[in-house]
């Protein structure tokens, strides 16, 4: 399929059940708000030696937050919920409480609880106080600007999703850092997905396997353009100067297969004679995981 | 499941005690099993039918008509279902409830919602000396739940209370929040003396006039900002003088320092 010249491989993206959770960080400005959401959600790009995939949603307005400040949402992934709890604990206790003038909320209400001021109340040494508060209970613990208030719980869903991906194939470097740059803002405009690599943009793309058998996983050689001409087998023709890969959590299936759509309409629009010439996406064959987004069920004026 | 509407055919001499009356075992019941349901009338029983006029009426709902002042522990343990009293209620209105709705148009006696845990309690007028307290002989007062007083309150409003919110829309009596365990009672009018008196833990709200702060209590210029909104917000929820809350100042003092002085008393400008 071919569409503004642009070739769309008759490929899928294969994505894996995850455990999500979304917090709502507010501060005293969106300033603090931003620094607190960078720091929990920095370290996080994939659970291969993160422990968890987390990122940015969106900031919040302050009437959209529950005490009237500024906020930022952030979504964080693991692969099991024992795993999720143990990360927010740690990276809420480390950026979120250390974090000038913040509180944190759950983000989520419903789903299977896990702690989230629980423990981190312990901080307050006999001097903090708990609060219910509409049926939630809040946690207050004193700190050397005031408070840190966090509610004591927030709620995992089991529905999400990880993994969902678009490759972006392009003549040079420039044209395929743009063309990924375009689609990641247009999948960051959507609610409930997050973009987990620097940028929402990965270069690293990995197949599974290695030739070294401590190794899980090592780069996609049939998608390097240096080894075009050496690999085994390449999947790049000669005009492909550089590959970009955007990776995709979301707290659903549909989140994340509207992100691939948005993403996939962003560039496509941009045309061939962005430098654009391929849209591609990773998969393992159908094996790994049982979410599957074809790219040509995704693309504009496809059948939903 | 059917509701009743009893109505009151005269005030009765003695003290009725109701505490086997409740929407979710009279909901199995036909008209005939409501009027024979036996109550105790001082120590004499007598049947409900002898007492209330029944008439079937909403579902899940049991409706109380008349003057209900002498009739006690209306709700008593009331763990589901509605309760609405078109009157004044006696003693022990919704004493232990966990769950379920009771709304009096008019005032309750003393010790209304010792003890609740959970539900909604609604006074319309004045509640007596010792709601939202312990009974006696018991450690924790009201532990859970909603108490609104649309009037005023008595004395020892609180006392010993652990957990949930109280409000009361006019004044306190003296010694409100005694004892306090934690939980929240806020206070729109006047409150009387010695207020939060050997509080523990939780929080005294002087919505209205600020009183004289007692002497075990201290000052404190933290800002608390963050909770104020949380805590205001959910308050402003039930209107009247507490709508106005988010948008007030408020003041907060440490007490009771005789009691570990982990509670604390705000005022607002």
């Amino acid at each position: 399929m071919e569409l503004n010249g642009i070739t769309i491989d008759d490929s899928f993206a294969e994505a894996f059940p995850m455990k999500g959770t979304r917090l709502i960080v507010t501060a005293h400005d969106m300033t603090w708000a931003r620094h607190a959401a960078v720091a929990t959600t920095g370290f996080a790009t994939s659970v291969i030696a993160c422990g968890c995939e987390a990122g940015i949603e969106r900031e919040l307005s302050p009437d959209e937050t529950p005490d009237g400040r500024p906020g930022i949402s952030i979504l964080i992934f693991s692969m099991s919920g024992k795993e999720l709890a143990k990360q927010v604990e740690k990276r809420v206790g480390q950026c979120v409480l250390t974090c000038p003038t913040t509180a944190v909320y759950a983000g989520l209400l419903e789903g299977d609880p896990i702690p989230l001021g629980k423990n981190l109340r312990f901080f307050g040494d006999g001097w903090q106080a708990s609060k219910m508060i509409g049926g939630q209970r809040y946690w207050r613990v004193p700190v050397m600007d005031g408070e840190f208030v966090a509610q004591e719980t927030t709620w995992v869903t089991t529905k999400a999703v990880g993994g969902g991906n678009l490759l972006l194939l392009a003549t040079d470097t420039a044209a395929a850092l743009h063309a990924a740059e375009v689609a990641v803002a247009a999948m960051k405009a959507l609610p409930n997905v997050i973009m987990p690599f620097p940028g929402g943009v990965v270069r690293s793309g990995s197949k599974v396997g290695s030739k070294y058998p401590t190794l899980g996983a090592s780069t996609n050689d049939a998608y390097c353009p240096s080894l075009r001409e050496v690999a085994k087998k390449s999947d790049l023709s000669p005009d492909i100067g550089s590959v970009m890969e955007i990776v995709i959590d979301g707290l659903t299936d549909a989140d994340v297969a509207a992100a691939m759509r948005a993403g996939l309409k962003a560039a496509i629009a941009l045309g061939v004679g962005s430098g654009l010439k391929r849209i591609g996406a990773g998969n393992y064959g159908g094996k790994l995981g049982p979410f599957l987004y074809h790219l040509h069920k995704l693309v504009p004026g496809a059948a939903a | 499941m059917s509701g009743w509407k009893l109505t009151l055919k005269a005030a009765p001499r003695l003290r009725v005690d109701l505490r086997s009356v409740s929407p979710a075992a009279f909901a199995e019941f036909d008209g005939v099993a409501v009027g024979r349901h036996v109550v105790h009338h001082g120590n004499e029983a007598v049947a409900l039918g002898d007492l209330f006029a029944i008439a079937p009426g909403v579902d899940g709902e049991l409706r109380l008509e008349g003057d209900l002042s002498k009739l006690d522990r209306i709700g008593w343990q009331l763990a589901g279902g509605t309760i609405r009293i078109d009157g004044d209620a006696g003693d022990y209105l919704g004493a232990g409830m966990s769950a379920g709705e009771i709304v009096a148009s008019g005032s309750a006696g003393m010790l209304a919602a010792c003890e609740m845990s959970g539900g909604r309690l609604e006074i319309g007028g004045d509640a007596g000396d010792f709601a939202a307290s312990a009974l006696p002989g018991s450690m924790d007062g009201m532990r859970g739940g909603t108490l609104l007083v649309r009037g005023n309150a008595g004395q020892r409003f609180g006392d010993r209370m652990r957990r949930g919110t109280a409000l009361v829309f006019g004044d306190a009596g003296d010694f409100v929040a005694s004892r306090m365990v934690a939980g929240t009672i806020a206070v729109a009018g006047r409150i009387g003396a010695h207020p939060a008196y050997g509080m523990r833990r939780g929080t005294l709200l002087a919505a209205g006039p600020a009183p004289a702060l007692p002497p075990t209590f201290v000052g404190n210029t933290v800002d608390i900002g963050v909770f104020w909104q949380l805590l205001s917000r959910d308050l402003a929820r039930h209107g009247g003088a507490f709508a106005a809350l988010p948008k007030r100042r408020v003041q907060r003092h440490l007490g009771d320092l005789a009691a570990g002085g982990k509670g604390e008393l705000l005022f607002v400008a």
